[in-house]
C-alpha cells in the first residue's frame, strides 16, 4: 500500500531524510527505531504532510497515488493517520465536535452519505470501548488539561473512529506509564486487520512488547541502515545502537 | 451645511460646538484610527424622511424615530424624554451633570442639536420584565444622509430588563452616517442585560455612544456584537456610581473586507467595592481594521475595586490590522486591576492537527475561529439571539475564508 523511494527532506537548510526506501503491505506492522535525531519523527511528519518540511527528492506512493502531492486532509481521506507524539491542545474544540466534522468530510471525499447524530453516537460508543475512554473526556476542549495517558488514548480513539488503512504512531509510548501503555497498545491491536498496516515509530523497545512488529527498521542519520524481524528490536534493547553504528564504519 | 430650524438654546449651542469642530479626523487622538474626515465634505441630508418599515420588534427606531409597538409589559412606560422629565423633576436637575461627556466627542453635540424624537423606556421599581424586549434599529435613506437617534433607558430600583437590539440597514439604502446616543440609568438593585447586534450595510457608518450609569447593587451585562458595516465606532461608557456594582462588558467584532470596527470603552469606578469584567474579542478578516481602546478609571474613593480587562484578537488574514490600547488610571491604593491584550494568528500546529484528521484548511480555520469567539457568544443567555449570532458569525467567517 505504501511505497517510499529515495525520500529526502529538509527543514530550512538542514537535511534530515537522506534517502529512505520502504515498502509496506496490508496486514503488516513496521517498527521504525533509531537514536534521537535520526529522523524518525520527520519521516512520520513528512508522510502526514506537515508543511514545515521540504521534500527535495524521492517519491511516496500510497495505493498508487502520489502521496506527496496531496494536502494533509486528502491524505487523511485516503486512509492515512498520524498519532501525534505531542497532541495539540485546542481550546474551545471538543473531540466529539471536531471528529464529527472530520468523519463527514472524509465521507464526502469518498462519496459517502454523512452520518447523522444518532449514528455518530452509536459509533463513538463502540470506539470508546477500544481505549477505555469516557464521554466526559471527549466533550472537553481537545487535550486541554489532559494527562499524558489521556492524550494518547484520545489519539487512538480518533484512529478507531477514522479506521485508517495506514496508521503511523509517532512515539506513542512517550510519557506513558505501563498501564496507559498497555491500554493504548491493546487499542491498536484491536484495530489491526489484514487490510490495514501500522508504522510504529519508537525510541524504545517496550511498546513492541505489546504491539508485535513484523519488521523492524533502524533509522540513522536520515537513512534506514538495518532491517530485520522482531528479534532485531530485542537485540537493540540489549546492545543499544552503537554496534550498528560502528558496523557502518562510523 | 443646512440644518433644520433649531429652536432651543441648548440645541443652538450644541450645533455651534459641532460646527467649530466638525466630524472627528485622524488628528484627534481618540479617533486616530477611525477618522470620519470625509464626512466633513459630503453634501448630506440632515433630516432624512421618516420610514415605515415592518418589524416584529416591540421597540423600533426608524431613521431616528423611536416608537413602541404592541402592548407594553406591566410596569413599563414608554414616553418622550420631555414628559419623563416633567414626571421626574428630581431627575431633571441632575440629568445634565450625571456624567461628564468626554472631550473630542463632537458627535454627541451633533446628536443633541439635531435629534428630533428622544424617547424613554422606563421600567418601574420592582418590576421584572419577563420577556426580552427587542429593539429594531433601522436605517434607510434615499440620498446620503446623517441620522440622529437617541433612546433613554431608565431602570428603577429592584427592576430588571433584557434588551435585544438589532441594528440594520434596509436594502437599497443610500449612504448613511448613523449617530446613535443611548443613555441608560440603572438604579439600586436593578439588573439590565443588553445585547447589541450591529449588522449594517457596507455603505453604513454607525457610531454608537452608550452611556450607562449604575447605582449600588446593580448589575449590567452588556454585549456588543459588531458584524457588518463600512465603519462601526462604539463609545461605551460605564459610570459605576455605587457600591457592589457589577459591570460586565462583552464585545465581539468580526470586521471583513473594507470594514473598520473601533471599540472605545470607559469604565469609571467612582465608589468602593464594585467590580467590572471586560472581555473583548476580535476576528479580523480581509483587509479590515480593528481598534480597541479600553480605559479604566479607579477614582480615589473607589477602594476595593476589582476591574479586569481582556482583549484578544486573531488576524485571520495577512492584510488585516489591529490596534489596541489599554489604559488604566488608578488613584485608589487597595484595588485589583488587570488588563491584557493579545493579537496573533491561528496556531499552525492546531491547523495541521485538524487537517491531519481530514478537515479541510478552510473548515479547520473556521473551527478554530469559532472556538475562539465562542467564549463571548456563550455568555449570551437569550437562546434565540445566541443561535442567530452564531449562524451569522459562522456564515461571515466561512464566506470570507472561501474567497
Amino acid at each position: 500500500m505504501l511505497s517510499i523511494k529515495n525520500l529526502q527532506a529538509r527543514i530550512g537548510e538542514k537535511e534530515i531524510l537522506k534517502g529512505i526506501n520502504l515498502e509496506i503491505k496490508a496486514g503488516e506492522v513496521h517498527a521504525i527505531m533509531g537514536p534521537n535525531g535520526s529522523g524518525k519523527s520527520t519521516l512520520a511528519s513528512v508522510l502526514a504532510g506537515r508543511e514545515d518540511y521540504e521534500v527535495t527528492a524521492g517519491s511516496v506512493e500510497f495505493f498508487g497515488k502520489d502521496l506527496l502531492d496531496l494536502a494533509p486532509e486528502e491524505r487523511a481521506a485516503e486512509g492515512l493517520f498520524l498519532a501525534f507524539q505531542y497532541p495539540v491542545e485546542i481550546p474551545g474544540v471538543s473531540t466529539t465536535n471536531f471528529m464529527k466534522s472530520a468523519v463527514n468530510e472524509i465521507r464526502k471525499y469518498r462519496g459517502e452519505e454523512p452520518l447523522d447524530a444518532v449514528q455518530f453516537l452509536k459509533m463513538f460508543k463502540e470506539k470508546m470501548s477500544y481505549v477505555n475512554i469516557d464521554q466526559s473526556l471527549l466533550s472537553r476542549a481537545l487535550n486541554e488539561g489532559f494527562s499524558g495517558g489521556e492524550k494518547k488514548r484520545n489519539e487512538i480513539f480518533q484512529m478507531a473512529v477514522l479506521e485508517p488503512k495506514l496508521a503511523i504512531l509517532d512515539e506513542t509510548d512517550s510519557g506513558l506509564d505501563i498501564d496507559a501503555l498497555r491500554i493504548v497498545a491493546e487499542g491498536v491491536n484491536k484495530l489491526k486487520s489484514p487490510d490495514n498496516a501500522t508504522i510504529v515509530v519508537t525510541h524504545y523497545q517496550r511498546l513492541l512488547d505489546y504491539i508485535i512488529p513484523d519488521f523492524v527498521h533502524v533509522l540513522y542519520k536520515g537513512k534506514i541502515v538495518k532491517s530485520g524481524g522482531k528479534e532485531l528490536a530485542h537485540e537493540l534493547e540489549e546492545r543499544g545502537y552503537d554496534w550498528i553504528i560502528s558496523a557502518l564504519g562510523e | 451645511m443646512l440644518y433644520k430650524e433649531l429652536t432651543s438654546a441648548s440645541q443652538k449651542e450644541a450645533i455651534e460646538r459641532f460646527k467649530a469642530k466638525g466630524f472627528p479626523t485622524n488628528k484627534w487622538e481618540e479617533w486616530k484610527y477611525a477618522s470620519l474626515k470625509s464626512w466633513n465634505e459630503k453634501d448630506l441630508d440632515w433630516t432624512p424622511a421618516a420610514l415605515n418599515e415592518t418589524s416584529s420588534a416591540s421597540l423600533q427606531t426608524q431613521n431616528g424615530n423611536t416608537s413602541f409597538h404592541g402592548t407594553l409589559p406591566a410596569g413599563v412606560e414608554f414616553i418622550s424624554f420631555d414628559a419623563f422629565l416633567v414626571a421626574n423633576p428630581t431627575i431633571a436637575t441632575k440629568w445634565e451633570q450625571r456624567f461628564p461627556i468626554l472631550d473630542q466627542n463632537s458627535l454627541y453635540d451633533l446628536n443633541t442639536a439635531l435629534v428630533v424624537n428622544t424617547q424613554v423606556l422606563w421600567v418601574k421599581a420592582g418590576v421584572s420584565v419577563d420577556q426580552a424586549i427587542t429593539h429594531d434599529f433601522i436605517l434607510s435613506a434615499a440620498q446620503a444622509s446623517a441620522v440622529q437617534s437617541r433612546v433613554i433607558v431608565y431602570v428603577e430600583t429592584d427592576a430588571s430588563l433584557t434588551l435585544i437590539e438589532r441594528a440594520y440597514t434596509k436594502e437599497g439604502s443610500a449612504e448613511v452616517l448613523s449617530n446613535f446616543v443611548q443613555e441608560i440609568y440603572v438604579n439600586e438593585k436593578a439588573n439590565l442585560t443588553y445585547v447589541k447586534e450591529q449588522d449594517l450595510a457596507q455603505n453604513t457608518t454607525h457610531i454608537d455612544h452608550t452611556f450607562i450609569t449604575q447605582l449600588s447593587n446593580s448589575q449590567v451585562d452588556l454585549f456588543t456584537f459588531s458584524l457588518n458595516a463600512a465603519y462601526i465606532r462604539n463609545n461605551l461608557h460605564f459610570y459605576s456610581d455605587g457600591e457592589n456594582v457589577v459591570s460586565n462588558l462583552n464585545g465581539l467584532y468580526v470586521p471583513g473586507e473594507d470594514q473598520l470596527m473601533d471599540s472605545h470603552t470607559v469604565v469609571d469606578h467612582r465608589k468602593p467595592n464594585s467590580e467590572s469584567h471586560e472581555l473583548y474579542k476580535g476576528v479580523l478578516l480581509g483587509n479590515s481594521t480593528g481598534v480597541f481602546n479600553g480605559k479604566i478609571f479607579v477614582r480615589p474613593d473607589a477602594q476595593k475595586t476589582n476591574a479586569f480587562q481582556s482583549c484578544k484578537n486573531v488576524l485571520a488574514s495577512t492584510r488585516a490590522t489591529m490596534n489596541t490600547k489599554p489604559q488604566l488610571e488608578i488613584w485608589a491604593d487597595d484595588v485589583k486591576c488587570s488588563h491584557g491584550t493579545t493579537t496573533g494568528q491561528l496556531n499552525d500546529e492546531a491547523l495541521f492537527y485538524l487537517r491531519s484528521r481530514g478537515i479541510s484548511l478552510a473548515n479547520a480555520r473556521t473551527l478554530l475561529l469559532l472556538a475562539f469567539v465562542q467564549e463571548v457568544i456563550d455568555r449570551v443567555t437569550h437562546q434565540e439571539t445566541k443561535l442567530r449570532l452564531t449562524d451569522k458569525i459562522i456564515s461571515k467567517i466561512q464566506t470570507s475564508l472561501a474567497i
